[in-house]
């Protein structure tokens, strides 16, 4: 079975190549494969109605519960039989119905293959979730494929009904499957419907509305029905295959498969009955009145699948033989109608009926086909429609469904009656003259092969109407599975006698004839009510129900603004941490012992809270940004006198660093704070902002007086020395301890630097260096400038003013290139110091690095950016990835020595002039971080000091920092 | 220690240490792009083989490596559990598939413009980032690996410097940055009541704190995490900022950063703070509301490239539901959820930038007849669309139904809503791809609207039109959002031009196609797969529940360490 499935899915994906090279006759070599699967499930046929069901399967997701399992036994033969024999005939049909020159043949033919075998995999399925995969693999193939017209607004909207509809019902039926196998205990489908009876409660009462409402939705029945009438937008082969003898039989196979594990709970028989019911009426109504023929066959396929579930839902032995009979029944007679209105549709090029003319002369073989066929769905004998009808009626008679037997039973008579109207219409108004208003006279001779398979399922209706002796055990194979609920078996007969059921048959009959008179039905058709049955209207209002609902719902919950984000952040926190921190009464862990640990602290806290409020107040950025940094050196003070004097010197650096950077970014901004808000809208922030800050207060006291256990870093003084070889805790701990933390902290110094770079040079990365540049191409000034001779860059730039003068020309003190000549050596001496001392003294890569950098800032303030090429005469770049390739290395060497990564080793010993030497293996990171430091710095001096000041030079309007323009200045 | 394991613990450092040296190394070889791009994607293809061999070794156990042999609660600790092990595999094959895309995108552009000395170092440092963080044993080098990620994903997410770019990545960082406070807050929380930093040491140790306490800190991790896995309420800054970003770059964020906060909710939720009810029906009910609403979201969007950020947030939501659920089979669940919706979405974002390419824009009223232009296209968008919508038997489908099953098992009202949530979601997320698929790929070009309906009814309305709630935009305001302006001018950048209907279709660039199709492979690969995947991600659900075996490997390691001094 499995390979069956296999060639299936093999022959779905050669056949585009087979269709492209052979062109539609490849189809008549495709069929074969459907072809081989009916053959072969008729030599199992003896054994499986013998009782032993044929099975195989493997476990996919063992985690899960999931199987590939497959299970013949006497219903998946049945359906798969079906499934196949239809197949094959719709597969050969496409080799005639499409022209050579139809477009999208190749994916057609792989697609409806894989339809086929999906479909096939469906009924053969034994374990729920293969079973749900199946079921929605239809449901995607039949989205292709009744999407295969595309370039049709029609079609694509059909497509995606039928797509939305099926899927929906599909993931309800999931769950409900997913319910049934966990109340089970088992995924497998035969073991759930064997433990059916057993199970109760309201889980799987919802478990088993699930599921049904799964069917419903793929066999179309009310309030899904509507997907089913527009999905006839497919080509023809498609929807009779699809829409009559596969997947919407999908519903009822399922209905039929959980009836004799689910028929008795409470939520069984009311919906499918309801439902079922009102699908039969409606549908036939629908389809009595249409003058497409297609259509008239999808509401009339609609009305037959609300019978067959009514049957197969019922629940008794009796009604599910009717069912059974049913399904192969309108396999039968419903496709054989399609390919007939297929062949119809493209040899006179219209179908509808009141366009139609003089078919029955013009083309006999195709009117003794479609009239055969919608006999047999009119239920005249002595065709199989009639057989199984009566067998139907039997089944109601029988007490199926209990006391609403008569109720149903008036129901399904009355369905009779308007199922014989519509065929009756099919039959008059494809055939003959009786609807035609004006003719239309083509008409182009199908080919035998054309017709082939209309022929051969039409007349199987004949065929079978006969030999229902011995296609009996295969129904009854399914139906003996179910109890019998009334002593006198119903047995399908040709020739039943003269029963009730055969009066009703012909009560059917003769009202169904009568109705179907056009004396009777015109007026009827034109009452417009009825309309409102029809799917676009349901459809189009949900659909644009979800949509406004979607965007109403995105527009309050997607503002587009930064401060709503914020302020919803900052409210979570106030609602989850915050409440929670009151109403749990952690507040009581906060003990309080002293105010402070000393005056000096309290004056930097007040410091600190001072700057940070006026810093709120101020109007102007700088003043803003130089208040914000006294909050930085308030916070350095109190690192300070934490004894923490390492900790202190970084962050003061840092913070000077930072007011360095931002005071060159605001060169290029108004010096005014330019957004003004309301009153009202300063008041919420703050309403926002100060409980937010209050809230963290408290967390961390909170946090503090819950502690329990001893911190680790008690241990820090100790082990640094011990195991880390340095007396500086913090560098130890910075190049050693958390080294890690230190590594990646580095590559975000780098990406920041890197960040930079990117916003400002845009388009040139590495942004040469001015002064080698100007080695590079010498300038060739109109003769020697005057400069002091303290500092290269002024002259530089004089030299490169003279060639090109600049809106702004600023000449610089004399006395600052002085001070800087001489200082600029020592700040470096200084910061070399600060790296190797670190280990022991405060210092270490960071602050050294930051220090060097500072020296850089003071070389640009004094010499301007001529000046930062010449103190720094390599790429930013190259410092940055060099510094972290040290880093890196240095981790690496501890693996590459045996050890963990960034171990540390010692080597002392005695070297000549140094002296003793004692060499800690981490100062090779510490380097690291020192170049990457040093990097940043020139990288954003490059870019926000040296790029800025260049923008600003360069005339012209597309000076803006995010625009600039990609010329040089020429130097 | 044997020797086998050294093999192992050796290589554990590796994911995060190979790529920044490769970043160090690009940037050193600033002038020298193609070598460049070798030292990329031979660092990435090394990391993936180290990722896999790891996810092996932590079959067997958990491994834990310390760093420079300091021990466990001194020093830092890594710790390849299954859990990281799977995400390290997952999120690096990712990476170097987009990264070959990206290549691709940037070679077939033969574009001087495109600052490549920028893009590779800083696509290894983001990669080292989340590498750090799927890797790190110590809550602040978790909080380390986050910045890393986050700083390289600023430079990403803003390369190019374009108004829309900028504007996009002013929210992005504000709000991570923000998210980072939090987060920084939390780890003072923590240290402050436990006294360590050691995720191990403090899931021993956070147990003897007082329950008010251990929830409102607890509470404060989730809401930094939630914002980094953009979890409903706190999910509105990604799609503001996301769909402006070069296609390669949405791409491996997509895939990738939200997935490193799931992954800091999951050890949250498992390691640190266990069994707490009220968390736990929080993270449901946002679950819940993050996924419905981010569907709906989808559907009411137009630019493929927001529909798919949309859903990228939706689906977050299907992963808090595992974790909430807090049992193994919703646990497992949603690691599989995660290995799957890492590939799917990157892939989309990927086929997005294709779909710009050959059709000039993202926007679903500009396209038109893509798979009669390109049916391969048509077909790399179809597999993983449906993936995404979950359609069986694709790797989505085998998540949600492990969800279900999942939430069926618990019986909870809370799981009943979100069971029905998590099927209606997916019926919405199918909805929403299948309307970019009629639209874009069947809808014929002649049946374009003639005028282009200035997107005005579905877009526009998401951003205020109110001039107070306008971005505060430093440099370069403009109100260009999603137009043809924020997409022209890319760093890998696509064709500026606006879809006409007579538009030429352009060719599918092969280097690009072929990455895009790599990642189609892998999804697929996911659900043949699946069996195996699932057990994996099952067994690495199961020991998370039961904490003991990581808390084990890490005090074991630490016990060794002793012994060896």
């Amino acid at each position: 079975m499995l390979v069956l499935l296999a060639v299936h899915a093999a022959a779905a994906l050669v056949a585009p190549l087979l269709v492209r090279s052979l062109g539609r006759t490849a189809f008549v070599g495709l069929a074969l494969v459907p072809a081989a699967a009916f053959a072969w499930i008729l030599t199992q046929l003896p054994a499986v109605l013998g009782g032993q069901a044929h099975g195989e399967g493997f476990t996919w997701i063992p985690a899960l519960g999931v199987e590939v399992a497959v299970r013949l036994d006497p219903l998946s033969a049945m359906l798969s039989l079906l499934v196949t024999g239809v197949g094959a005939l719709v597969v050969l049909y496409c080799a005639r119905y499409f022209t050579p020159s139809s477009g999208g043949l190749p994916r057609f033919a792989g697609v409806l293959l894989a339809f086929a075998g999906a479909m096939l995999a469906l009924v053969w399925a034994d374990d729920v979730v293969m079973l749900y995969v199946c079921w929605e693999l239809t449901t995607i193939f039949s989205f292709l494929l009744v999407g295969q017209d595309a370039h049709k607004r029609a079609s694509r909207a059909a497509a995606m009904q039928a797509l939305t509809v099926t899927a929906a019902g599909g993931l309800t039926m999931l769950v409900g499957l997913v319910i049934l196998a966990e109340a089970a205990g088992s995924y497998r489908l035969s073991a759930i419907v064997a433990a059916g009876p057993t199970l109760g409660g309201a889980a799987v009462t919802a478990g088993v509305v699930c599921v049904l409402v799964g069917a419903l939705s793929k066999s179309a029945l009310i309030p899904f029905h509507f997907w089913l009438p527009s999905a006839m937008a497919a080509p023809t082969p498609v929807s009779a295959f699809l829409h009559a003898a596969a997947m919407v039989k999908a519903g009822v196979y399922l209905v039929l498969r959980f009836a004799p594990g689910f028929a008795d709970d409470a939520g069984w028989r009311p919906v499918i009955a309801i439902a079922a019911a009102l699908t039969m009426l409606l549908g036939g109504i629908v389809a009595a009145r249409q003058t497409d023929l297609k259509l008239l066959l999808a509401h009339g396929t609609v009305s037959q699948l609300g019978f067959m579930l009514l049957l197969a839902g019922a629940g008794t032995r009796d009604a599910a033989l009717a069912a059974a009979g049913l399904v192969v029944a309108h396999a039968l007679f419903k496709s054989a109608l399609f390919l007939t209105v297929g062949v119809i549709d493209r040899c006179a090029g219209t179908r509808d009926l009141r366009e139609l003319s003089g078919l029955a002369r013009r083309a006999p073989v195709l009117a003794v086909v479609g009239t055969l066929a919608a006999a047999s769905m009119a239920g005249i004998p002595p065709l199989f429609g009639f057989v199984t009808k009566e067998g139907a009626f039997e089944a109601f008679l029988h007490r199926a469904y209990g006391p609403w037997a008569g109720v149903l039973l008036a129901v399904v008579v009355l369905g009779s009656v308007l199922t014989v109207a519509y065929s009756a219409r099919f039959v008059l108004g494809a055939f003959t003259d009786v609807f035609t208003t004006g003719g239309r006279s083509e008409w182009i001779r199908p080919g035998a092969l054309f017709l082939a398979a209309p022929a051969v399922l039409g007349l199987a209706s004949l065929v079978a109407g006969f030999a229902v002796g011995p296609i009996t055990p295969l129904l009854t194979g399914y139906a003996d599975t179910l109890a019998a609920s009334y002593p006198t078996p119903l047995q399908l007969k040709l020739w039943p006698g003269f029963t009730v059921a055969l009066g009703l048959s012909a009560l059917a009959i003769v009202l169904g004839l009568l109705l179907a008179l056009p004396r009777v039905i015109e007026p009827l058709s034109r009452v417009r009510p009825l309309n409102a049955v029809r799917s676009e209207v349901t459809w189009r209002a949900l659909v644009h129900a979800v949509e406004k609902g979607a965007l109403r719902v995105t527009v309050q919950t997607q503002r587009g603004s930064l401060q709503v984000v914020l302020c919803t952040v900052l409210g979570v926190l106030l609602l989850g941490p915050g409440v929670v921190l009151v109403a749990s009464g952690a507040l009581s862990e906060i003990r309080v012992d002293r105010f402070a640990d000393s005056p000096a602290q309290v004056v930097a806290a007040l410091l600190a809270v001072v700057s940070t409020v006026a810093a709120a107040r101020a109007k102007r950025r700088l003043a803003a940004v130089l208040l914000v940094g006294g909050l930085g050196y308030a916070v350095a003070v109190i690192f300070a006198l934490a004894g923490a004097p390492d900790v202190a010197l970084t962050q003061a650096l840092v913070e000077t660093m930072t007011l360095v950077v931002v005071v060159l970014v605001l060169r290029r901004l108004p010096a005014d704070i330019t957004e003004h808000h309301t009153p009202a809208r300063r008041w919420a922030r703050l309403a926002i902002a100060a409980p937010i800050g209050v809230l963290v207060a408290l967390l961390g006291a909170t946090a503090l007086g819950s502690r329990t256990a001893e911190p680790v870093s008690r241990a820090f003084p100790s082990q640094a020395y011990g195991f880390g070889a340095g007396q500086n805790v913090v560098n130890v701990t910075l190049v050693d301890i958390r080294a890690w933390d230190t590594i990646g902290e580095l590559s975000v110094l780098l990406a920041a630097a890197t960040g930079v770079a990117s916003l400002v040079f845009l388009d040139r990365r590495t942004g040469t260096p001015p002064g080698a540049r100007r080695r590079r191409r010498a300038p060739v000034g109109p003769g020697p400038v005057a400069g002091s001779g303290w500092l290269r860059g002024p002259t530089l730039e004089r030299l490169a003013r003279q060639l090109r003068p600049g809106p702004r020309v600023t000449e610089r003190t004399l006395l600052l290139e002085v001070v800087t000549r001489l200082v600029f050596p020592t700040i470096m001496v200084l910061s070399i110091y600060f790296l190797f001392a670190g280990h022991n003294a405060p210092g270490g890569g960071f602050a050294g690095g930051l220090l060097a950098g500072l020296a850089l800032v003071v070389r640009y303030v004094a010499g301007g950016r001529y000046e930062l090429g010449e103190a720094a005469p390599v790429e930013a770049g190259t410092l940055l990835g060099a510094g972290l390739l040290l880093a890196g290395l240095s981790g690496a060497a501890g693996l590459l020595l045996g050890g963990e990564v960034l171990q540390t080793y010692v080597i002392e010993g005695d070297v000549p002039v140094l002296g003793h030497v004692k060499f800690v293996s981490s100062l090779v990171f510490d380097v690291g971080v020192y170049l990457i430091v040093v990097g940043l710095v020139l990288d954003i001096l490059r870019s926000l000091g040296a790029e800025l000041d260049r923008l600003g030079d360069t005339p012209g309007p597309s000076n803006s920092p995010t625009r600039p323009s990609g010329q040089e200045v020429p130097a | 220690m044997n020797p086998a394991a050294t093999v192992v613990e050796s290589l554990l450092p590796l994911p995060v240490l190979l790529p920044l040296l490769g970043a160090g190394a690009a940037l050193v070889l600033a002038g020298r792009p193609t070598l460049q791009r070798w030292v990329s994607v031979g660092v990435l293809s090394a990391v993936v083989v180290v990722a896999a061999v790891l996810v092996a070794g932590a079959a067997e156990r958990p491994r834990v490596v310390t760093v420079g042999s300091w021990p466990a609660p001194l020093g830092i600790t890594l710790v390849a559990d299954q859990l990281s092990t799977i995400m390290l595999l997952t999120s690096m094959s990712v990476t170097l598939l987009v990264l070959l895309y990206a290549i691709g995108q940037g070679t077939s552009d033969d574009d001087s413009r495109t600052p490549v000395s920028i893009f590779h170092p800083t696509y290894l440092v983001l990669a080292a980032g989340v590498a750090n963080a799927f890797l790190s044993g110590d809550l602040f080098n978790l909080y380390v690996g986050f910045e890393v990620l986050l700083m390289a994903s600023y430079v990403l997410l803003t390369l190019g410097g374009t108004r829309s770019r900028v504007r996009a990545g002013l929210t992005y960082v504000v709000v991570n940055v923000v998210s980072s406070l939090i987060f920084l807050a939390g780890i003072a929380l923590v240290y402050a009541a436990v006294g360590t930093l050691n995720l191990a040491q403090i899931s021993e140790r956070m147990a003897a704190v007082p329950a008010g306490t251990q929830l409102t800190i607890h509470l404060v991790l989730l809401t930094a995490f939630g914002i980094k896995a953009a979890v409903f309420p706190l999910s509105a800054w990604l799609p503001d900022s996301y769909p402006t970003a070069a296609a390669p770059v949405t791409a491996v964020f997509a895939g990738l950063l939200t997935k490193v906060g799931v992954y800091s909710i999951i050890r949250t939720q498992t390691l640190l703070f266990p069994g707490d009810t009220v968390a736990r029906d929080i993270l449901m009910v946002a679950a819940l509301l993050t996924m419905v609403i981010g569907a709906l979201g989808a559907i009411a969007q137009d630019d493929i490239k927001r529909v798919l950020s949309f859903t990228l947030v939706s689906h977050i939501g299907y992963m808090i539901f595992g974790v909430a659920l807090g049992t193994a089979a919703g646990v497992g669940a949603a690691v599989f959820y995660v290995v799957h919706h890492i590939t799917v979405q990157a892939t989309l974002f990927c086929v997005a930038g294709l779909v710009e390419r050959v059709g000039g824009s993202t926007s679903t009223t500009r396209l038109a007849g893509l798979a009669a232009a390109s049916p391969l296209l048509a077909v790399l968008y179809f597999v993983p669309a449906i993936n995404l919508g979950g359609i069986p038997p694709l790797s989505g489908f085998v998540g949600k139904l492990g969800l279900i099953e999942a939430g069926v098992q618990d019986g909870s009202v809370l799981a009943w809503f979100l069971v029905g949530g998590a099927v209606l979601t997916s019926l919405l997320t199918l909805y929403a791809m299948a309307k970019v698929w009629v639209l874009a790929f069947w809808r014929p070009r002649d049946q374009l609207p003639v005028e282009h309906p200035e997107d005005a009814e579905v877009n526009d309305l998401d951003v205020a039109d109110d001039p107070d709630r306008r971005y505060p935009v430093m440099i370069g305001a403009g109100r260009g959002r999603t137009g043809a302006e924020s997409y022209s001018g890319a760093l890998l950048g696509a064709p500026s031009a606006v879809a006409d209907q007579e538009r030429e279709v352009v060719a599918l660039p092969r280097a690009m196609t072929a990455a895009t199709g790599a990642l189609v492979a892998v999804g697929l690969a996911l659900t043949v797969f699946a069996g195996p995947l699932y057990s994996l991600t099952d067994r690495a659900a199961a020991d998370l529940t039961a904490r003991t075996p990581y808390v084990q490997a890490v005090f074991a390691q630490a016990v060794d360490d002793r012994v060896v001094r």
